[in-house]
């Protein structure tokens, strides 16, 4: 009980709520059929999986954002090499009440909605009630990524509610008539109603789907990556590339996400 | 009349509250227990989480949660007691008493969270512990000492004096009095402290969140240094994570079922040996 | 024999030294506590309120040579778009991050290993009067003539202690205004607060006064176990029961408010405030009861002008304890309030407290680093708080056992 680290193939998997659901199903069939290793998984966020990977308290930290030039500068700083490995595609799907009656936004049009400028569905052709923005918190790619590419770098309006994770967020869209969030494609479900979106000022609006987002016709698309340190490679290796096997691709198209091929 | 009449009234409305009280209660458990106790069987007490958390067991859970629990007393028991021994016995009554007693309710009333800050940042980061059983049992230790303190304490000031008088006339030293008089005498009473601490740490969350807790484990942790799951953060994370909450619902329904039934066991289980054994002072 | 002595005599010592040293284990423990937070914390005024390692860059000719950091994030999110807003010159901001940098320039045009993007960038810059840059220092436009270098203040107090906007992860600055966070601890609490002391003070009367001994019997173990309920499956009964009630009830957009937190606070608070209120009121001694009734008052009477004044500072300590329990509540709270950071206009909206802050944001705040360092600051304030609980509930119950008679 008191050995140090465990096994030899003992590994830690920390980070992405998106990229979660993926990882946690591989490390279950991967088990399976590799007895004697053995893969811990946490969530919390990309934030908290590459936080944990500059400290040293994960081996892989999986995110749904790329990580940034800060970060990447700090573990060179530490004398380590980063390697950066796409597992699979994300769409990021906007996502309102059943009951909406809007179907589709453009990008500037979100942006002004989750910046606070829109507050009104009849703003953007739906009826007279309140907007109600839904966000992940800091800690979280999805929350990052859509700030990149939805709000081109803006923030956020002071006073978005901010749920743990994609889960939640679908949960409290699906309970509240004006709500719209956004989360990773594979939390889609019946109990929300996915808009299509525009990149182009309205000329063409795409739904999003695991079609849309592999022909990258859907404009809000994303690769889930896994990050780890060079030194850890060994250690590492049998599960990243049990992930991007046709086995593992499997998983994530199980889950909901696209292959990466 | 109007004096009657006023005292109707607020009696009326005590009483409803003490019902209102024991309502809330019911409803709290009833939910739990209505919606879990169709989840619990021996596989799921047995078996780890399968089908990305919607199927299966707690297992490691279960496990992950003895270990803390156990890992918090092996600190703050011992070290709890002789706390406790000094300020009773050795200490007297003077400002250092007094003091060590205001700086123990302070430890008393620093909110969990505050211990998870800081068990991350002495424990994970600063002594290099990384995320492990040993970073979140000394954080959970560290949250239930003045527990064990403030039960010990009183334990032992319940031992009455004339034992303590007896066995030093009988020639024994101050140590020997407290080894072999003093504290069996108030074990009982301190075990009963013991118990109601285990109540508590089984059911902390925010100590655990940066210190040890992990979403999924596909085998039990090795040594102390691995992370573990546990029952309040498996709660938690079922109830908030997951591609399909609503899958995951009745496994969180379960979680919170286990949860409240260790609990609640070791709760009413203090509660009537501290009952007992008062009893028993009484009588003698 | 006399050796058997002397090492026993010595290993007697030993353990009592042993002994006294652990009777300084929670003061110890404060101690730490106190350090680790404060000085971790306090680190944030020292720092440039600037993501580390990026700095900001502007034409030679502009006046301003250093900003505030909500001037920052105002520019950058277009809420300032003049120069003369910051002091500056009558000019619209141009707003200019790294990734900008392709707009002017092709990959090749940058050469290989992006050694040319240093220089192109000085001419970005020194092309346009009314520019800002935000750029890593390693591609910083070198000592050239034609760009400026603009220094960002350091956090002041003020800017975490009243600024309104928590914005941890803003680049370039990020801010951290906790008045957000502060207020929304204190109206959860107040509402928790609000709701569990009459109710609290109603069942102690009850306990103490009018139930007899089967009901005692019942009822406590009953508050004994509503206190050993885990925060996390408060949280769980909250965001799956409560919050749509209260939607529904109130008729609101979105179930999970400052209200709902409260109610689900004060139920958490109740245990506390019951104990301690019934303790002080049954402590209440039998010749000042007897002596107002035998002036011919009621029983509700005696209570309420006699009993309850006598047992006041035991009622506030009942009241403070339960203050302190509400405020430094984490899953409960981060499950069901929305957590969303603005000062709360009214108790039906949600809020963000600072437990469920720190529990939300301490995973991924890069250790050292500024939302580190203000995740402590507030662990420091949550800290003060609780210490101020204590030792007032400590102070208030010492008058009592003084005022007996």
């Amino acid at each position: 009980m008191l050995l140090y680290a465990g096994s030899l193939n003992a590994q830690r998997v920390k980070g992405s709520e998106t990229v979660l659901p993926i990882t946690q199903m591989a490390a279950e069939s991967f088990i399976k059929s590799h007895s004697g290793s053995d893969i811990t998984v946490t969530g919390g966020g990309s934030g908290v999986g590459i936080s944990s990977l500059l400290n040293g308290t994960t081996d892989i930290a999986q995110s749904s954002r790329r990580i940034k030039f800060e970060e990447r500068k700090k573990i060179k700083f530490a004398g380590n090499n980063l390697r950066e490995v796409e597992v699979a595609f994300d769409a990021l799907a906007i996502v309102v009440h059943p009951s909406n009656k809007v179907s589709q936004l453009t990008r500037e049009q979100l942006s002004g909605i989750f910046t606070g400028k829109i507050k009104n569905w009849k703003e953007v052709g739906g009826e007279d009630l309140k907007i109600i923005p839904y966000s992940r918190e800091t800690s979280s790619g999805t929350y990052e990524f859509f700030k990149e590419s939805i709000l081109k770098n803006k923030n956020f309006m002071s006073g978005i509610m901010s749920m743990p994770a994609n889960g939640a967020v679908i949960q409290s869209v699906s309970q509240t008539r004006g709500a719209i969030a956004y989360v990773g494609l594979a939390y889609l479900s019946n109990k929300v109603k996915a808009i299509s979106v525009s990149y182009d000022s309205g000329k063409t609006f795409v739904k999003p789907s695991v079609k849309t987002a592999k022909d990258k016709s859907y404009p809000i698309v994303r690769p889930l990556y896994y990050y780890y340190l060079s030194k850890d490679e060994a250690k590492v290796k049998d599960f990243i590339d049990y992930l991007l096997s046709p086995a593992g691709q499997e998983i994530v198209k199980k889950t909901g996400y696209v292959a990466v091929y | 009349m109007n004096q009657k009449i006023k005292q109707k009234i607020a009696f009326f409305l005590f009483r409803l509250f003490s019902f209102f009280i024991v309502g809330i209660l019911v409803s709290i458990l009833g939910f739990i227990v209505i919606n879990g106790i169709g989840v619990i069987n021996w596989d799921f007490l047995t078996k780890s989480p399968t089908e990305g958390m919607t199927a299966g067991g707690i297992f490691p859970a279960i496990v992950g949660t003895f270990y803390l629990v156990i890992g918090s007393l092996i600190f703050a028991v011992p070290l709890g007691i002789m706390s406790a021994i000094y300020t009773t016995e050795y200490a007297g009554n003077g400002y250092i008493v007094r003091f060590i007693r205001l700086m123990t309710n302070n430890l008393a009333s620093v909110p969990s969270i505050v211990f998870g800050l800081f068990g991350m940042a002495l424990f994970v980061n600063n002594l290099g512990f990384g995320d492990s059983i040993l970073a979140g049992s000394l954080t959970l230790g560290l949250l239930t000492l003045p527990l064990i303190i403030r039960t010990s304490e009183e334990a032992l000031k319940a031992v009455p004096d004339s034992y303590r008088s007896g066995s030093m006339a009988l020639g024994a030293s101050k140590l020997q009095t407290i080894r072999k008089v003093v504290l069996p005498s108030a074990l009982p009473n301190i075990l009963t402290g013991v118990i109601l601490s285990v109540g508590r740490v089984s059911g902390e969350t925010a100590p655990i969140l940066f210190t040890v807790a992990a979403y999924f484990l596909p085998n039990l942790p090795q040594s102390i240094f691995d992370q573990a799951m546990a029952l309040p953060y498996h709660l938690y994370v079922l109830a908030t994570s997951g591609t399909d909450l609503e899958a995951s619902r009745p496994m969180a329904y379960g979680t919170a079922l286990v949860l409240i039934i260790i609990v609640l066991v070791f709760n009413l289980a203090a509660t009537f040996m501290r009952q007992r054994l008062n009893k028993k002072f009484k009588q003698n | 024999m006399a050796q058997k002595n002397i090492l026993g005599k010595f290993a007697e010592k030993f353990a009592e030294s042993l002994l006294t040293v652990s009777g300084a284990l929670t003061t110890v423990a404060i101690l730490f506590i106190t350090i680790f937070l404060f000085k971790e914390g306090f680190g944030l005024f020292k720092t440039p309120a600037i993501e580390d390692g990026y700095g900001l860059y502007v034409n030679s000719e502009n006046p301003v040579s250093q900003l505030r950091p909500l001037d920052v994030k105002n520019m950058y999110d277009e809420e300032i778009t003049n120069w003369n807003a910051v002091d500056g010159m009558n000019q619209e901001i141009m707003v200019f991050r790294i990734d900008d940098v392709f707009d002017y320039y092709s990959d090749e045009d940058l050469g290989e290993n992006y050694s040319l993007l240093p220089e192109k960038l000085s001419h970005i810059i020194s092309d346009h009067k009314n520019i800002i840059a935000y750029v890593p220092k390693e591609f910083a436009p070198s000592a050239v003539q034609g760009v400026k270098e603009v220094k960002v203040l350091n956090n002041s107090l003020s800017d975490f202690f009243l600024g309104r906007e928590w914005l941890p992860t803003a680049t370039p600055s990020p801010l951290f205004g906790s008045l957000p966070l502060i207020l929304g601890t204190l109206l959860v609490s107040l509402i928790a607060i609000v709701l569990a002391l009459p109710l609290g003070l109603g069942v102690a009367v009850y306990l103490s006064e009018l139930a007899d001994e089967r009901m005692r019997k019942f009822l406590k173990p009953v508050i004994e176990l509503l206190a050993g309920i885990p925060s996390v499956v408060y949280g769980f009964f909250g965001l799956v029961v409560v919050a749509p009630l209260v939607q529904k009830a109130f008729n609101l957009p979105v179930g999970e408010t400052a209200f709902t937190g409260g109610l689900i606070l004060a139920i958490m608070a109740l245990p506390t405030i019951i104990s301690v209120a019934e303790d002080a009121i049954s402590n209440t001694p039998r010749a000042m009861r007897e002596a107002s009734l035998a002036l011919g008052a009621t029983q509700w009477q005696t209570i309420h002008k006699v009993v309850i004044p006598y047992a006041g500072s035991g009622i506030s300590a009942a009241a403070v304890l339960g203050i302190g329990r509400a405020v430094g509540e984490t899953m409960a709270v981060l499950m069901i309030t929305g957590n969303a950071a603005v000062i709360p206009s009214s108790i039906f909206e949600p809020v963000r407290t600072i437990p469920a802050t720190i529990a939300a944001e301490l995973g991924e705040a890069p250790s050292g680093g500024q939302h580190y360092q203000a995740l402590f600051l507030l662990g420091c304030i949550l800290f003060l708080i609780s210490m101020m609980i204590s030792v007032i509930s400590d102070m208030i119950s010492k008058k009592k056992t003084y005022k007996s008679v």
